[in-house]
């Protein structure tokens, strides 16, 4: 049996459990309500739902950009250029240590309890991997291939596009995927703790009622999220790696991030 | 009456001069010179290679003739003008790591230089083939440099440094990272490319045997400050076979250099 199909297996096994405990009454309801009461539950309140994932999506979306953007930006001068590393980068990595989470309710005070201060947060919560990411990425590329390609006549501009871009893709993407992942976690975190809207504030609306299969259904729609910007991420790499075909350092990088870089939730 | 070529009278494409070439590093504690007066002359068309000590500046003037790093003091002209920058059209550079982009092709690495020029893709394309046929590797354009093998890489940097027909190559240590059987045939396969078109080739390397059996002149160099101490001419005739490895006179050149760079260790 292929590691594939075993970990289909395990999954569709978890699927199976899910269905059958809490109906045997192992578990009782309040705790894990079925999968098909779950189901039942978000189908029964689907425009609700639909218009909780339109809000979070368009926040993750806007912090998605804001972050990746500028996290790629200011990382390829902090990278490239000595002078702003040494001021940024014992700011960032340092920043990077504290619970981001406690600057939301002043985000709150600034922006309101609407998507403005969700956006803030998230955006800056997946800014530093991104931003880090970057920088080590075109921090650590080869100086002989800089030095080959000067010696190839390379002007600066073309040394950037040709060499130094392609070069840090693969830890860039590595960026992406965590700086990414942990939009998507400041999102819906935000929105338990202070909100009126997304799918963050169902969960914690339902949650203060005890509506176990409510508050589930807002869980599987947040793991469905995650799961598709997953793909999303892959599907990019797999793009990048035909470009790249084959660095050895991509396939590293691209290692690396699957076999870990877990980053803490809040 | 002859052209215009003849009022200003040219060095011949490929001759290097070297004129009391120095480098000191600048560093906070002290200043270290890295190389004293060095003066040298390469005739157009000869092998010649640069041994010495670890930190005796072979390197450093390899990059100085690329012009990847400016001397102190001196000056370094090659075919007749001084060389400032890099340029590509008088001097290909072959590396130790073949430096290969590893997101190209062996074909598109080959014509990296040439896509920087702008160079049509035909064009391109019609060289690196031309380049990439002349070092032993037609057909094998459309591979990845991980699935080249070391010696097969240094091939393509080879063909990189050979695509704009420039008339000197310079080789710092490039079969440093190769193992022996590999590092044997890719010297002879130098050899050949060598021969095939006649460039001014300078070869630093930290192996004395290799030194002897590809040069025509071997430059011996001190450790700091670096300065040359000894030039000998390899009276070896050519093809140069493996044979002449265990030969007397292979022995005494091989044992005068020998003698130089223990001195200095």
């Amino acid at each position: 049996m292929t590691a594939t199909t075993l970990r289909r297996l395990i999954v569709i096994g978890l699927i199976v459990l899910w269905e059958m405990l809490p109906r045997m009454g192992l578990i009782p309801e309040l705790f894990l309500p079925s999968l098909s009461s779950t189901l039942i539950a978000g189908w029964s309140d689907a425009a609700e739902y639909g218009h909780a994932l339109a809000v979070t999506l368009y926040e993750v979306a806007i912090s998605m950009a804001f972050a990746c953007g500028g996290g790629i930006l200011l990382g390829a001068v902090v990278g490239s250029l000595p002078r702003p590393r040494i001021l940024i980068m014992p700011m960032v990595s340092s920043l990077y240590a504290v619970p981001l989470v406690i600057l939301y309710p002043v985000f709150t005070v600034w922006l309101g309890i609407g998507s403005e201060s969700k956006i803030a947060f998230a955006s800056i919560y997946g800014f530093l991997p991104t931003m880090l990411a970057t920088a080590a990425g075109i921090q650590t590329i080869d100086p002989q291939l800089l030095l080959a390609a000067r010696s190839m006549g390379a002007t600066l501009s073309q040394r950037l596009v040709r060499v130094i871009i392609p070069a840090a893709i693969p830890t860039v993407l590595s960026g992406l995927r965590v700086g990414g992942a942990l939009v998507i976690v400041g999102v819906v975190v935000s929105e338990m703790l202070i909100s009126s809207a997304g799918i963050g504030y169902l969960i914690s609306r339902y949650r203060t009622i005890l509506d176990s299969p409510h508050v589930f259904a807002g869980v599987l729609l947040v793991l469905a999220m995650a799961i598709a910007f997953n793909a999303g991420i892959k599907w990019i790499e797999r793009k990048a790696a035909i470009w790249q075909t084959g660095s050895r350092a991509g396939q590293r990088a691209a290692d690396e991030l699957t076999a870990g870089a877990i980053q803490p939730a809040t | 009456m002859q052209p215009l070529a003849n009022i200003t009278p040219l060095k011949p494409a490929g001759a290097i001069e070297v004129r009391n070439v120095g480098q000191i590093f600048k560093t906070t504690s002290q200043d270290v010179v890295a190389l004293q007066d060095v003066s040298l002359d390469v005739k157009p068309g000869r092998f010649v290679v640069l041994v010495g000590p670890s930190g005796c500046g072979k390197s450093t003037l390899l990059m100085m003739m690329a012009g990847l790093r400016q001397q102190t003091s001196g000056t370094i002209t090659i075919s007749g003008a001084p060389i400032l920058e890099p340029d590509p059209n008088r001097v290909g550079v072959v590396f130790q790591e073949a430096s290969l982009f590893p997101w190209l092709t062996a074909e598109e690495n080959v014509e990296f230089p040439l896509a920087l020029r702008r160079v049509s893709k035909d064009e391109r394309r019609a060289k690196a083939q031309d380049a990439l046929k002349l070092v032993g590797l037609e057909g094998f354009g459309k591979r990845h440099p991980h699935e080249l093998s070391g010696g097969m890489k240094q091939r393509v940097s080879i063909a990189r440094g050979l695509v704009q027909d420039p008339p000197v190559l310079l080789m710092d240590e490039p079969f440093a990272a190769l193992d022996e059987q590999t590092r044997m045939t890719m010297g002879d396969e130098l050899l050949r490319i060598w021969a095939a078109t006649g460039k001014t080739v300078v070869f630093v390397t930290h192996s004395l045997t290799e030194a002897v059996y590809l040069a025509d002149e071997v430059i011996v160099m001190s450790p700091r400050p670096g300065r040359i101490v000894d030039h000998l001419q390899v009276s070896l005739p050519r093809p140069r076979t493996y044979e002449m490895l265990s030969g007397d006179a292979f022995g005494r050149m091989r044992d005068r250099i020998w003698q130089h760079i223990r001195k200095s260790a």
